[in-house]
């Protein structure tokens, strides 16, 4: 974990929240400025901002609050793979596991606080196709070379017997993937 | 074998196949061979929606200011998925619930059904509210050649299937006399009707309609017709639980797992396999072709939708156990998976806007990479 990671005040946002502009071709105004106040207030914002019944402000006319630094590239780590801002207290020996988790193209992350693999591979600019995030479609079929993961609720897309669906699961060994 | 609408037989039902065994007496769920359609069930109904939940009044509007050519492709589109719709709300029950041996699988393939006619009466929800008299929409269906070409092959399986299975279940196996014609029944054949019947409904399911979802976001990732790519949202996922319930059972029957005749058959059909996902890809390339015959959309065109159909078709076709059998390996529209998430769709008239806003993946940047090369 980086020692910017660690400074960042802001909560971290709840269950998996990935917020998506518009369009493509929104402008820069569109663009979504994520604030303090935790993941109800983030997502009530969003929400009756854009919701047409609303007679707030669009969200990008009211005061931005201070943006939090985060350099770009990390914001999807920001959210998935920050850690919890009240975190366990941790004992000698009882550290939260962290693997290594690399793909026979080169590419590699850490999996560390993500709640599923496929967030924190999304969080570090590794790409996997993706629509159900709930281990049912089989869009995220993963084939795994070596490495354990335990899966976080029970897939049910077909997958054979040397492939993962990223989306349901977490690692329990250091992993590599193709 | 004549079919009973209560077995009285005694029989083991974990010995049973999950079709062309003892007919099913006791709906009960207590036992099950695989258990994976029971949670396929639960699922799906907990997916449960209603169409008239959409409030489509600004698609209305958006409509009327689309250009000539992008009312082409948005009425073709949702031409298509009606057809497509119409047929997989009946055929799964007319073509598998006579021959089907196993409770769970016999309401999987109800329950299945069940939301495509779900899925049909948002068809006619949209139209209605976008062109004063549906039946201009609906009769073409039936008239259009771009369609019924297409509607032909998605057919021919589910049909022939059916006409074998029926002089089966009258006649049983043999050769037979029927008006002058001679018809041979084999359970072998039926059983192979019956394994290449599901693939091309996997292809139907997981090729086709995904390629009509694809038009259907493209309009909504330009702010145009959100309540209609909502309702499609939907739709998709149910359709990502019907292709996989539809992969299953391909794959229970290759492995043996099920019936051992099978999986030799299946062995057997790799060649039709491949040909069925090729037919299936270039008609949906040509059916590119007659979309955008007008012009393109912002976003989409007939090269990049091609891709999507070479790319997506190696996904489904390597989730049989198949090698994919074209060379793109990358998806051209991702923005599309975004989209076909359905995680933050909120069935609610007042907040039919929302969800365009709420998913996907953290990108509130503008990508030009993300669009590819295509022209206009
Ligand atoms: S995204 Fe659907 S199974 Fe992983
Ligand atoms: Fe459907
Ligand atoms: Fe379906």
């Amino acid at each position: 974990m980086s020692a910017s990671a660690s400074s960042r005040k802001t909560p971290r946002v709840g269950r998996r929240r990935w917020v998506k502009s518009k369009t493509f071709f929104s402008d820069a105004q569109d663009e979504l400025t994520l604030i303090g106040g935790g993941a109800t207030q983030l997502e009530m914002d969003l929400f009756d901002a854009y919701s047409p019944s609303s007679d707030r402000a669009p969200i990008h006319t009211q005061p931005i609050p201070e943006p939090v630094e985060i350099e770009q590239g990390d914001l999807f780590g920001y959210l998935a793979e920050s850690p919890e801002p009240t975190p366990q207290t941790s004992f000698e020996g009882m550290e939260k596991p962290s693997f290594e988790v690399i793909f026979s193209d080169g590419r590699n992350a850490r999996f560390q606080h993500a709640s599923s693999l496929l967030e924190s591979l999304e969080a570090q600019d590794v790409h996997i196709e993706f629509q159900c995030r709930e281990g049912y479609c089989g869009s995220c079929r993963t084939r795994l070379i070596e490495g354990e993961v335990h899966y976080t609720e029970e897939p049910m897309a077909w997958i054979d017997d040397d492939e993962i669906l990223p989306c349901c699961c977490i690692p329990k060994s250091p992993l590599r993937l193709q | 074998m004549a079919y009973t609408t209560f077995n009285r037989n005694n029989f083991d039902t974990f010995a049973q196949p999950m079709f062309f065994g003892e007919h099913v007496n006791v709906a009960r769920y207590d036992q099950q061979k695989h258990k994976i359609f029971e949670n396929l069930i639960e699922k799906q109904l907990s997916f449960f929606w209603r169409p008239e939940e959409v409030d489509l009044t600004n698609d209305r509007k958006d409509f009327m200011d689309l250009p000539e050519h992008e009312k082409h492709i948005f009425v073709s589109n949702l031409k298509y998925q009606t057809l497509l719709d119409s047929v997989q709300g009946r055929s799964p029950n007319v073509a598998l619930l006579p021959v089907v041996s196993l409770p769970e699988v016999e309401t999987w393939i109800e329950t299945w059904s069940f939301s495509e006619t779900i899925h049909s009466r948002s068809y006619t929800h949209i139209v209605r509210n976008i062109i004063p008299n549906p039946a201009v929409v609906f009769d073409d269906i039936t008239q259009n050649d771009y369609i019924v070409r297409r509607a032909e092959t998605v057919t021919a399986y589910y049909d022939s299937f059916i006409s074998l299975s029926n002089y089966y279940t009258q006649l049983g196996e043999g050769t037979h006399t029927i008006n002058g014609e001679t018809i041979v029944v084999s359970l072998r054949e039926l059983k192979r009707q019956l394994y290449l019947m599901l693939v091309s409904v996997n292809v139907l399911e997981a090729i086709r309609f995904y390629v009509s979802f694809a038009c259907s976001f493209a309009f909504a990732e330009r702010a145009k017709m959100e309540g209609n790519a909502k309702i499609i949202k939907l739709i998709a996922r149910d359709e990502a639980l019907h292709l996989t319930g539809t992969q299953h059972m391909l794959q229970i029957m290759a492995r043996g797992k099920d019936d051992p005749e099978l999986a030799i058959i299946a062995e057997e059909c790799r060649d039709d396999v491949i040909a069925i996902f090729l037919e299936a890809a270039e008609q949906e390339k040509e059916w590119a072709e007659y979309l955008f015959k007008d012009g393109s959309m912002i976003g989409l065109n007939k090269d990049i939708l091609s891709q999507y159909v070479e790319y997506i078709t190696n996904q489904r076709i390597s989730a049989l156990g198949f090698d994919p059998i074209f060379e793109g390996r990358t998806n051209p529209l991702p923005w599309i998976n975004a989209w076909l998430n359905s995680d933050n769709v909120q069935v609610a008239p007042q907040e039919a806007e929302i969800s365009s806003y709420l998913v996907g993946a953290l990108d509130s940047e503008v990508d030009t990479d993300d669009f590819g090369d295509f022209d206009l």
